[in-house]
């Protein structure tokens, strides 16, 4: 079928059989919700759908609806995920295993409604685990996976399946819909540990009020997340048996003799895999890894694949303002102790606000790889074309100067 | 790790990319990619969204591989907006905007004139342009095209008038976009239609109207065979300079920036005050969303042409019913 990312993430609810689905507007997450509200509706979808007055009572009534044994599914993006990140930490605190997926938008100021990664990047702390999908496919199968992952019991903490806006959301292409059956077979029901019972009293998420406890109890979470990593590589070969498609935490893109790689995630991985076999076809070297899987972070295999190559750019849809790219120094983390690292590792800023990036501009990354090797401190490229610049500095003049 | 300062990697040195044939023509047995990019451009209202879903849906039923999205800002009537359908018989490694159509649909000539939309830009060499126009001299007479491409044209806002009783376009200019790219069987493209109108919920009698419309365009117009290339393109990434003034700053200090974006381009019927009928009331004056009706001394409005986008909510609210509408680019 050709869908949208927005209806395969609703599809992934389905599919994935969700029972508890609070809901909250904003774009370009509405389709997802319009969707699943439709089916309620019509009777295709055996759901409770709710909506709330705002994201911070939607992520409450999610997590809440978990602990009771209710499989959750709910969706947001931007400022409303921003306005509910109280309560993320406070979900994965509870250990409730629930599903959120959001649809990346840049955040404001200045207003915009187009993808950079500053929203979803935000949760990195809180404890969801954390799945970036490129291809309308990626979006239904991780959801699928990423309830069995986060549902596991050495795992059972809540996950987000970040989708860009626009370049996902509202863009269609060919999904393969599983059948219910294989689905079950691959996503038996949630069996939630002590669940909310009228005739079992339980106490979750309660006050410790002692410093030992707490840091015993972060610490916990913090090695279930890691283990989440190889609960995840598991439920993929079983995925792949069933299902035909195989994940793994990263994808490594015509990496195999590759001298210059970049490591990049989500939609636009599909823009630098154009330009990795274009430069190929000139008999470039060039190589991708993909990441899939953000929390927990990849390190090992970050590692294993950029080992021995010559340079590396890291391009970062995102910016921590003040320091710069938020994946760039995870990367570094992950390769400073190996002996053979990559000589160069190149910070690349990219695509904020949905900036458009041409696959010209990414080959333009690996030259600048080639070229910047052996450098004493690389500098950072911010991409900006040059006709983009000159729009911009046009408008800006048009909002400043004009006077009737 | 190094900091982003105002020493942004400023990478001077052009370069060309490589030039390579891209066949589009499907009955070629040595065709290593085929892909056919169409960019839509419309304004608000007139269905670009749609009709890049119809075309799509039509060649996903001739089973290819398919990618579609649009483009737009804040949802309104008569803004630009711009739509894409990328047909394949492999995997579509692109995403997002397409910079380098193979063929253009211009759903509304005016667009090419709005520096916004940017229409013409990054054509592919030998690729071509669709104007939904009645003569395709006659836009060449008032706007620039590029050249070295074909142009086609055919006026579907009269013939959608005409059969649908409104402007829109959506069915219309999938069916040109789907005859001249040439690898959709007019059978596929009502499949399309009918699905894709279904979906956003049209009636059962304004789909087979869309039906009837799809077939004429389809009928009316013939295959291109495109067989485009790549254009010489020249990318240079510029360094951003440490901003010290207030251009960083986010506000807008000037007035008036609509006299600048002139929105009066959007219209596609024009309001025209009879002046006989006019009571001067001014209920036209309160309702104008844009304040493009401007009061005379006698208290009778006079419309700003260069600004009035035509919504038509003045000629809806008018009590007497003195202000009539006229189509807009009847010219074309
Ligand atoms: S059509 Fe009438 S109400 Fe609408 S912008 Fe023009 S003058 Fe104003
Ligand atoms: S609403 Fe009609 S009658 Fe009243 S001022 Fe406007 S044009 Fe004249």
């Amino acid at each position: 079928m050709l869908m949208t990312g927005n209806m395969a993430a609703a599809w992934g609810a389905r599919l994935g059989r969700a029972d508890y689905i609070p809901a909250y507007p904003i774009t370009p997450q509405t389709e997802i919700i319009e969707t699943i509200a439709k089916w309620v509706r019509l009777g295709e979808m055996d759901a409770k759908l709710v909506q709330m007055e705002s994201e911070h009572s939607m992520l409450t009534a999610a997590g809440a609806a978990s602990l009771a044994g209710a499989r959750v599914f709910t969706a947001t993006s931007s400022q409303g995920l921003l306005y509910a990140l109280e309560m993320l930490y406070n979900i994965s605190g509870w250990r409730a295993p629930m599903m959120l997926i959001n649809v990346a938008r840049a955040l404001a100021a200045p207003i915009t409604l187009e993808p950079d990664h500053n929203d979803v990047l935000a949760a990195r702390d809180t404890g969801f685990l954390q799945f970036h999908a490129e291809t309308c496919q990626e979006v239904l199968d991780l959801i699928l996976l990423a309830y069995r992952v986060a549902e596991d019991s050495s795992v059972l903490l809540p996950a987000i399946v970040n989708l860009d806006g626009f370049y996902l959301s509202f863009t269609r292409e060919k999904v393969t819909l599983p059948s219910e059956q294989d689905v079950s077979t691959f996503l038996p029901d949630y069996n939630p540990p002590n669940p909310f019972r009228a005739n079992m009293p339980v106490s979750k998420g309660a006050t410790v009020l002692n410093g030992a406890l707490y840091s015993y109890f972060k610490y916990h979470m913090h090695t279930s997340s890691i283990r989440a990593l190889s609960v995840f590589e598991e439920a993929a070969l079983q995925f792949e048996r069933i299902f035909g498609r195989s994940y793994s935490p990263v994808e490594p893109y015509m990496m195999d003799d590759a001298e210059f790689v970049i490591v990049i995630s989500n939609s636009f991985s599909t823009i630098a895999k154009q330009a990795v076999r274009r430069l190929r076809e000139r008999g470039f070297p060039a190589g991708l890894l993909k990441l899939r899987m953000l929390r927990p972070f990849p390190s090992s295999l970050v590692a294993r694949y950029l080992s021995a190559r010559r340079g590396v750019a890291v391009f970062d849809q995102n910016i921590s303002l003040g320091s710069g790219g938020i994946i760039y120094p995870e990367v570094v983390a992950s390769l400073y102790h190996r002996r053979n690292r990559p000589q160069l590792l190149l910070p690349v800023i990219g695509g904020l606000g949905g900036k458009q990036i041409t696959v010209e501009e990414m080959e333009k990354i690996f030259e600048a790889i080639k070229n910047e090797i052996g450098a004493e401190s690389p500098d950072p490229i911010f991409l900006m074309r040059q006709e983009e610049l000159e729009t911009t500095k046009n408008m800006v003049r048009t909002a400043k100067e004009v006077q009737i | 790790m190094p900091l982003i300062t105002n020493y942004f990697l400023a990478l001077t040195l052009d370069f060309y990319i490589l030039t390579q044939p891209l066949i589009v023509i499907p009955d070629k047995f040595l065709m290593i990619l085929m892909i056919v990019r169409v960019r839509f451009h419309g304004r608000g209202g007139q269905g670009a969204k749609t009709a890049s879903r119809i075309l799509g849906t039509a060649s996903f039923v001739e089973g290819m591989n398919v990618q579609d999205s649009p483009v737009y800002g804040a949802e309104r009537r008569g803004a630009p907006v711009t739509a894409f359908t990328r047909i394949s018989d492999s995997e579509i490694l692109e995403r997002g905007y397409v910079f380098d159509p193979d063929l253009l649909i211009v759903m509304d000539a005016t667009l090419l004139a709005s520096p916004v939309a940017k229409v013409t830009d990054g054509i592919r060499k030998k690729g071509a342009i669709f104007l939904n126009a009645q003569s395709a001299n006659i836009i060449g007479e008032h706007y620039t095209l590029p050249s070295d491409v074909r142009i086609a044209s055919y006026d579907l806002t009269s013939s959608a008038m005409e059969m649908l009783g409104k402007p829109i376009i959506s069915s219309a200019s999938a069916a040109a976009a789907a005859r001249l790219v040439g690898l959709v069987k007019e059978s596929s493209l009502e499949q399309a239609i009918v699905t894709e109108l279904e979906e956003i919920g049209l009636s059962e009698e304004m789909i087979k109207k869309n039906v009837m419309l799809g077939r004429k365009i389809f009928s009316s117009l013939e295959p291109l065979e495109l067989a485009t290339e790549e254009s010489e393109k020249k990318l240079r990434i510029v360094p951003l300079e440490m901003i010290t003034s207030n251009d960083g700053l986010e506000d807008i200090i000037a007035v008036g920036n609509s006299k600048v974006a002139k929105t009066g381009s959007w219209r596609i019927f024009k309001p025209v005050v009879d002046y006989e009928k006019c009571t001067a009331c001014t209920v036209c004056y309160a309702y104008c969303p844009e304040s493009a009706l401007i009061l005379r001394q006698d208290g009778k409005p006079e419309i700003d042409y260069d600004n009035c986008k035509g919504c038509l909510i003045c000629y809806r609210e008018c009590p007497p019913k003195a202000i009539n509408i006229e189509r807009e680019v009847i010219a074309f």
